[in-house]
């Protein structure tokens, strides 16, 4: 129990009595009803389903990415550890490591390449490469013994363990396989497939290098089901490229999964204990691999159609919601925010030379078909500023931000951050350098916890942080901190889209700060929020301006701009039109122009037209 | 020189009618950014009707078309009111997998119904040949091709002289601004839909005299119909046509000069190449949410 408690990281909790008890009933069955052979196989791929429903939840329940060619990596696992075994003559269980490895380096190679396409492009390619692999298979004879298949060794060991050895191994990789997933769920890396699935563009935004991610998860998704693979080909003792690569076994996996509970932890077992059953029962109801197609078929529509979150997210949210009503909503309201401003010791020290360029844009230009969003434009923000970006709507902010963070790509010009031209570089890497964002809109990961959220940012990559456990621990206490800077302490068990828009703009930047940045935008930080929050805002930015940090501040609210930016910089039509301090702004004709539209060009325009 | 001009004419005829049966497709993903996994097994459901009608009948099958087209329109809309309908807010993969599902209940089906073996219709044609010099064209080929053609261009006359084609036009370039000058998005989509399935119809009866056809046919076409889309650019009608008759022709090529075996890879192949280098395809607009910001 102990042991299990270190591995997942959970505290005991009541399900895991129900587990317990139904391994120990799995175990025992096989002993105890030693001649029932059906239902010991019947259990046999049942487990075997499970391994497949718990990976694929890694990656697309947690990571999003709905895929069905999982069961190309049950191929690729039978077929190397049948045709290693075959060559060499060697027992196949000795063998079936490496069909775990072999699914491992495919959904390596391919994951690099599929990785990169999403929503409907991501499905198609799943279908278009198992199917690919299906005609491989049945075309390169001399490997795989095209349609005629391969047939392996029987099993040698005494008749009267039976089938034990098949039925113990699968029950064995699914318990590893379900333990794997929970330990993923637990590690940072496990938040950063969260977050991918939420919202990919904002999880580079926060450091999250989504590629490795994203395969990395690929490759989890595919080690166990390679190995699983194995065991079923010996089992089997005979494979061929139609029943290894079906497209059926993949749907069997999805239909487990949203049965169980897409994204959860315990839905695809459960989904599987389900779903396996129901399939022998219309093998044996109902005769023939057709009304097999029409059960999938049909089973697959209901679920989408009436029960898309599973039986498992149900239940969970009905009792999350009761718990909740209990509590009553009083921890929700503003109140509860925190006018405490602990000091705070988790940023790093900022660079001193205080009068440098921290960022520097020259010539940056972005249009959108023949709308020229930003012109050529060129600024500076000089460390330890807080540096004000206005203009009127449309005039091209965001579009700077967006090319700042790496959300899109200049057409022309330079942006060079800590004296390093960024303009290439991913999201995630401009993060990992010290550049933080918030958006206009914002966009906390709506289905995590406050904490999960802040938690979530990571300010470099390392291969071995990804094993972090991301829900204890120095991160937690760093996040907690975070949160009671910013006043939202109280609030780290609530779900992120549960709070109020200004809330969320106090988590937004508690998450920023957490990657330790050197430079933070914030996109409106006081649009759409109540006076005394713009207030509390404008009092955290210059605290965490006199630690160290430089900000770039895009705002309407004109009070808020002149009261807390120096230098402030004007744009209009995508280029910079003046820049100075506040006072000066205020009084230059040309911003003036700017702002009432009486653009000198524009002769025609009447004054009555005017803002 | 004799054998790859045959091979191309070939690729030609055969690409005229996957421009048919793709148009479909591409239009239902144009207007309510659905792909339609059941679209293959449509064009099956539809071939063996044709087959159906032929051999209880005797009737020439890209007449029974006719009877076809308008069966498969009313089969489009029924399904959309059943079940499209109802998730179209939905996430992308959901409705991949719904069709999905809709295409594997329509196998079982149709092998339960009728026995589960491979058909083709063969009328007085089936086997015979124009001769153009040294080049044949086979007759059931040619008529495919015209049949396809003509309907396409019926289609494309439809979308483009009708309120409601430009309805339908109007909702696949710009939806929000479609509903904003008065176009109902849920009648259109249903009517697009059932437009889509009615070009199955026809598309059907055309297979059921090129092809020989089973229920699991529906993944082979369903693959050739999705790498001719997503190559021409996915809800572009012109780039229907481009992806079609390259894919044609790239198909009947890879069957002469390499393996028959290996002609359906072609499909897959172009799918994975396109959708990683241009996901736009060919005429298609960049559609932000198919990229992954890696």
């Amino acid at each position: 129990m102990k042991a299990i408690e270190e591995v997942t990281g959970t505290r005991f909790k009541p399900v895991w009595i129900v587990a317990l008890l139904a391994l120990a009933a799995l175990i025992a069955f096989p002993l105890l009803q030693p001649d029932d052979i059906y239902r010991q196989n019947v259990l046999f791929q049942t487990f075997l389903l499970a391994v497949g429903a718990i990976s694929w939840n890694i990656v697309s329940g947690f990571t999003g990415y709905v895929s069905l060619g999982q069961s190309a990596f049950l191929g690729i696992g039978a077929y190397t550890v049948a045709i290693i075994s075959i060559r060499n003559g060697l027992d196949p269980f000795l063998v079936a490591p490496l069909g775990g490895l072999a699914a491992a380096l495919v959904a390596l190679v391919i994951g690099l390449i599929v990785m990169r396409t999403r929503g409907h492009a991501f499905v198609i390619i799943t279908i278009a490469l198992l199917l690919l692999f299906q005609t491989i298979g049945l075309n390169l004879g001399s490997l795989t013994g095209g349609s005629n298949g391969l047939t392996l060794p029987l099993p040698q060991w005494n008749v009267d363990y039976q089938n034990f050895p098949f039925y113990y191994s699968m029950l064995g990789i699914m318990v590893i396989t379900h333990l794997f997933s929970m330990w993923i769920r637990r590690t940072k890396f496990g938040t950063g497939l969260i977050a991918i699935r939420e919202d990919e563009q904002k999880a580079g935004g926060i450091g999250i290098h989504t590629t490795r991610y994203k395969v990395s998860a690929f490759i989890a998704s595919a080690v166990f089901m390679g190995i699983a693979g194995g065991i079923y080909a010996y089992y089997l003792t005979f494979i061929d490229p139609r029943g290894m690569f079906d497209i059926l076994v993949s749907v069997s996996i999805v239909l487990a999964v949203l049965v169980g509970g897409r994204g959860s932890i315990w839905g695809p077992i459960v989904g599987a204990f389900i779903v396996q059953p129901l399939n022998e029962a219309t093998n044996v109801y109902a005769k023939g691999s057709q009304s097999r197609l029409v059960f999938f078929g049909g089973a697959l529509m209901a679920v989408v159609l009436f029960m898309p979150d599973g039986i498992v997210t149900t239940i969970t949210r009905f009792f999350r919601d009761r718990r909740r009503r209990g509590r009553g909503v009083a921890s929700l309201v503003q109140d509860a925010i925190s006018t405490e401003r602990p000091k705070l010791t988790v940023l790093r020290d900022q660079e001193a030379d205080p009068s440098s360029a921290l960022l520097r844009v020259e010539g940056a230009s972005k249009a959108f078909g023949g709308l020229q969003a930003v012109d050529a434009c060129s600024f500076e923000v000089r460390q330890g500023t807080i540096t004000g970006l206005i203009g009127p709507n449309g005039s091209g902010k965001t579009t700077m931000f967006n090319l700042i963070t790496g959300m899109m790509t200049p057409d022309s010009g330079e942006i060079e951050f800590r004296g390093r031209r960024i303009e290439g570089l991913h999201a995630w890497d401009r993060a990992h350098l010290g550049l933080g964002r918030t958006y206009q809109i914002t966009r906390l990961f709506r289905q995590m916890t406050v904490l999960e959220n802040v938690i979530a940012p990571l300010s470099e990559f390392r291969w071995r942080q990804l094993g972090a456990d991301g829900m204890h621990g120095p991160e937690k206490d760093k996040a907690l901190e975070l949160l009671n800077y910013v006043g939202m302490g109280k609030f780290g068990e609530e779900r992120a889209g549960d709070l109020s828009f200004g809330q969320q703009k106090l988590v937004e930047l508690a998450q920023v700060l957490m990657l330790e940045p050197r430079l933070v935008l914030l996109d409106e930080p006081a649009g759409g929020i109540n006076p005394v929050l713009i207030e509390r805002l404008a009092g955290l930015i210059q605290d965490l301006n006199q630690q160290g940090i430089t900000f770039l501040l895009v705002e309407h609210n004109m009070p808020l701009v002149l009261k807390l930016c120096d230098p402030v910089i004007v744009v209009a039509r995508g280029s910079r039109l003046a820049e100075g301090h506040p006072d000066e702004i205020r009084r230059n004709p040309l911003v003036l122009d700017a702002y009432l539209g009486e653009g000198s060009d524009d002769d025609e325009l009447e004054p009555e037209a005017a803002g | 020189m004799e054998k790859l001009i045959q091979t191309i004419i070939l690729g030609l005829l055969i690409g005229g009618v996957y421009s048919l049966m793709a148009s479909g497709l591409t239009l239902i993903f144009g207007v309510m950014n659905i792909i339609n996994v059941a679209h293959g097994a449509f064009l099956v459901l539809s071939a063996l009707v044709t087959w159906e009608i032929w051999k209880t009948t005797g009737m020439d099958p890209l007449l029974a078309g006719l009877i076809t087209t308008p069966m498969m329109f009313v089969f489009g809309w029924v399904v959309y009111k059943l079940f499209l309908q109802r998730i179209r807010n939905s996430a992308p993969s959901m409705t991949v997998l719904l069709t999905f599902g809709l295409a594997l209940v329509l196998e079982g089906g149709m092998g339960i119904v009728t026995r589960n073996v491979f058909r083709s219709v063969t009328p007085s044609y089936f086997s015979s040949s124009f001769h153009l010099g040294p080049f044949f064209l086979p007759k059931p080929q040619v008529y495919g091709c015209i049949a396809a053609i003509t309907f396409m261009v019926l289609l494309y006359l439809g979308l483009t002289r009708t309120w409601t084609g430009r309805a339908i036009r109007a909702s696949s370039q710009n939806l929000s601004s479609a509903q904003l000058i008065g176009i109902s998005s849920t009648s259109v989509a249903a009517l697009t839909f059932a437009v889509a399935a009615a070009t199955t119809g026809f598309g059907g009866s055309i297979l059921s005299v090129l092809f020989t056809f089973f229920p699991a046919s529906h993944y082979v076409w369903i693959s050739r119909l999705l790498g001719i889309i997503v190559l021409g650019g996915m809800g572009s009608l012109p780039g229907v046509v481009i992806g079609a008759l390259a894919l044609g022709i790239a198909e009947t090529m890879t069957a002469t000069y390499i393996s028959l075996r290996w002609a359906t890879v072609v499909f897959y192949v172009v799918i994975l190449a396109v959708l990683l280098v241009r996901p736009q395809g060919i005429l298609g607009v960049k559609l932000r949410q198919d990229v992954a910001v890696a």
